[in-house]
């Protein structure tokens, strides 16, 4: 039987070959291009240093994409977990029907970014958009509302967002509670624990683990997401009231042509996360740990 | 009494949240162009009419964008569940120094957003000659989805007793086939469920579609669509026609794949 090392090797070679030089090479290459000045098509460049570092920590644009940012990742972060987690908690019970709206709940997440952004953008429509039809009809606005204009691009890409991406939080929190052992409900109700203090006090802190690894995974990818905001408020108008760190990176690099400076923000995005990632163990290190 | 109502108005909430605004969508792409804008709106089209998907695959170029997605995808699905399925068996069944560390290296890699390295990423795949084609885009997704195949697969392998394997080589079979009729088949779930990851990445992907593909021959659906949408004044009807084409394929194929996957991991022999 052949089980040589070398064999080994050579199965796993394909896949390392792959990361190796598309993953881990341009890790290394961007860090080495944020101390150049490079166009992105030109073969010029010249090392500068530190120098991108030192203009970006003095740019105004840069601070407001950090907070633009942050406000999006945020907003988004907040109202996920609590539709998540009421669609979970939900699915959870025994009902007639619940098995195909298990499935509905995942459509969000499934479809491809360019649909949810055009079909919100559709729904939000000023003139002919169904919720301002809606909300006239109920009278809660007098005139129409432009969702997609300055005042409230943000607010309508935090929707988007958080209709497309909270069945992530629905299907690894319901993961969990459906490894919760009945006989801890059931302990808790002899001892006359009604429904609020059942999910306080059993429910939540058998999730502790779970609620650390969703919080900390939905905030780096809504951190570092760039197609739905993108597409949402696209390069210019409006765009620049949404304008978070990945799209400032992208921009910098293909519109600007600037490949040594998108890479410094690419970098710099990277510190970002590598810092609050670190703080966000050390604060909830029990939770790390378990 | 009271606590069944609730749960139902809770379940109708949640199915309309999840499921209305893509009944809207398609609600509007069966809509002639005069009762999209009709005031009060429509939920059941009157005059129901197939004319914006006429118009979107006669006058635009989806069909082109279309067959770019399906061949695109398919080939990445292959090509990934080849490679992460070879990577994964020596990750399992092979022993050599460093084969841990290899793995939790590759584990790191998944942590990379696409968006942190398409900068150097875009100036290597010019350099190797292959910006602008279809190539490109498959490596770059296979690449993004190997470090969670690879994971997944890994640890249905590790599932499957060595010695099942070891039966089929006593009883003649070599190791190739021993593989294809023994390991992969009690690893099917895991193949599916990557497969399904890995065709949904690649399908729906926008970044490397705008970043690595600049002719109008090779563009994929995401980055198409997205053309037509900011072409001229916004044609309502056929951009919901579209989006309708593209989200069939993504709900259809994991449907499809849905009941296989949890028969699969109901029956046999694995314990996961």
């Amino acid at each position: 039987m052949n089980r040589h090392p070398l064999v080994g090797w050579l199965l796993l070679a394909p896949s390392l070959l792959l990361l190796g030089g598309l993953v881990l090479f341009p890790i290394v290459y961007n860090v080495w291009l944020s101390l150049h000045d490079k166009h992105a098509f030109m073969p010029v460049q010249s090392f500068v240093g530190f120098k991108h570092y030192v203009y970006f920590a003095h740019d105004e644009e840069f601070w407001s994409s950090v907070r633009y940012g942050l406000i999006y990742a945020g907003a988004t972060l907040v109202l996920q977990l609590l539709l998540g987690i009421s669609a979970a908690l939900l699915l959870n019970e025994a009902f007639r029907g619940r098995n195909l709206l298990r499935g509905v709940v995942l459509f969000p997440y499934m479809i491809p970014t360019i649909v949810a952004v055009i079909l919100w953008k559709w729904l939000l429509n000023d003139s002919y958009g169904l919720v301002n039809h809606l909300l006239m009809t109920a009278g809660l606005v007098r005139v129409p509302v432009a969702w997609l204009g300055k005042d409230h691009i943000m607010w309508s890409l935090v929707l988007t967002s958080v209709w497309q991406f909270f069945p992530f939080v629905v299907v690894t929190f319901l993961a969990r509670l459906q490894t919760i052992p009945p006989e801890l409900y059931e302990a808790a109700k002899v001892d006359g624990a009604g429904a609020w203090r059942r999910l306080l006090h059993v429910t939540l802190p058998q999730t502790r683990n779970v609620l650390f690894v969703i919080i900390l995974l939905r905030s780096i990818f809504m951190f570092t997401k760039f197609d739905t905001v993108w597409l949402m408020a696209g390069e210019g108008g409006v765009s620049r009231y949404v304008r978070t760190l990945p799209v400032y990176a992208y921009a910098r690099s293909f519109t600007y042509l600037q490949a040594g400076m998108g890479a410094t923000l690419a970098v710099m995005m990277f510190l970002l996360l590598l810092v609050a990632t670190a703080v966000y163990f050390r604060l909830f290190r029990d939770e790390a740990l378990a | 009494m009271k606590r069944a109502l609730a749960l139902y108005a809770g379940g109708l909430v949640l199915l309309a949240i999840g499921a209305f605004p893509l009944v809207w969508m398609l609600s509007t792409a069966l809509k002639p162009s005069g009762e999209i804008f009709a005031t009060p709106p429509t939920l059941i089209p009157h005059a129901m009419t197939l004319e914006n998907f006429g118009r979107l695959f006669t006058e635009t170029n989806f069909l082109t964008y279309f067959g770019n997605s399906v061949l695109v995808s398919l080939a990445t699905v292959l090509l990934t569940l080849v490679v992460s399925s070879m990577g994964a068996y020596a990750l399992t069944r092979f022993t050599f120094a460093g084969r841990e560390r290899v793995a939790g290296l590759i584990l790191m890699t998944y942590m990379f957003a696409p968006i942190m390295i398409i900068i150097p990423f875009y100036i290597l795949v010019k350099q190797l000659g292959i910006v602008n084609t279809r190539l490109a885009l498959v490596l770059s997704y296979t690449t993004f989805c190997l470090p969670f195949c690879l994971w997944l697969l890994r640890s249905f392998f590790q599932s499957i007793p060595l010695e099942l394997e070891e039966a089929a080589l006593v009883d003649g079979a070599d190791l190739r086939r021993a593989v294809f009729y023994v390991v992969l088949p009690l690893a099917l779930p895991g193949v599916i469920a990557s497969g399904i990851f890995t065709f949904i990445l690649a399908w729906n992907d926008f970044l490397f579609a705008l970043v690595l593909i600049t002719s109008e021959e090779l563009k994929t659906l995401p980055v198409g669509v997205n053309d037509l949408f900011n072409a001229t004044i916004v044609d309502w009807g056929m951009i919901m026609a579209a989006g309708v084409v593209i989200t069939v394929p993504t709900i259809a194929f994991f449907v499809a794949v849905q009941r296989y996957l949890i028969q699969g991991w109901g029956a046999g022999g694995v314990k996961g």
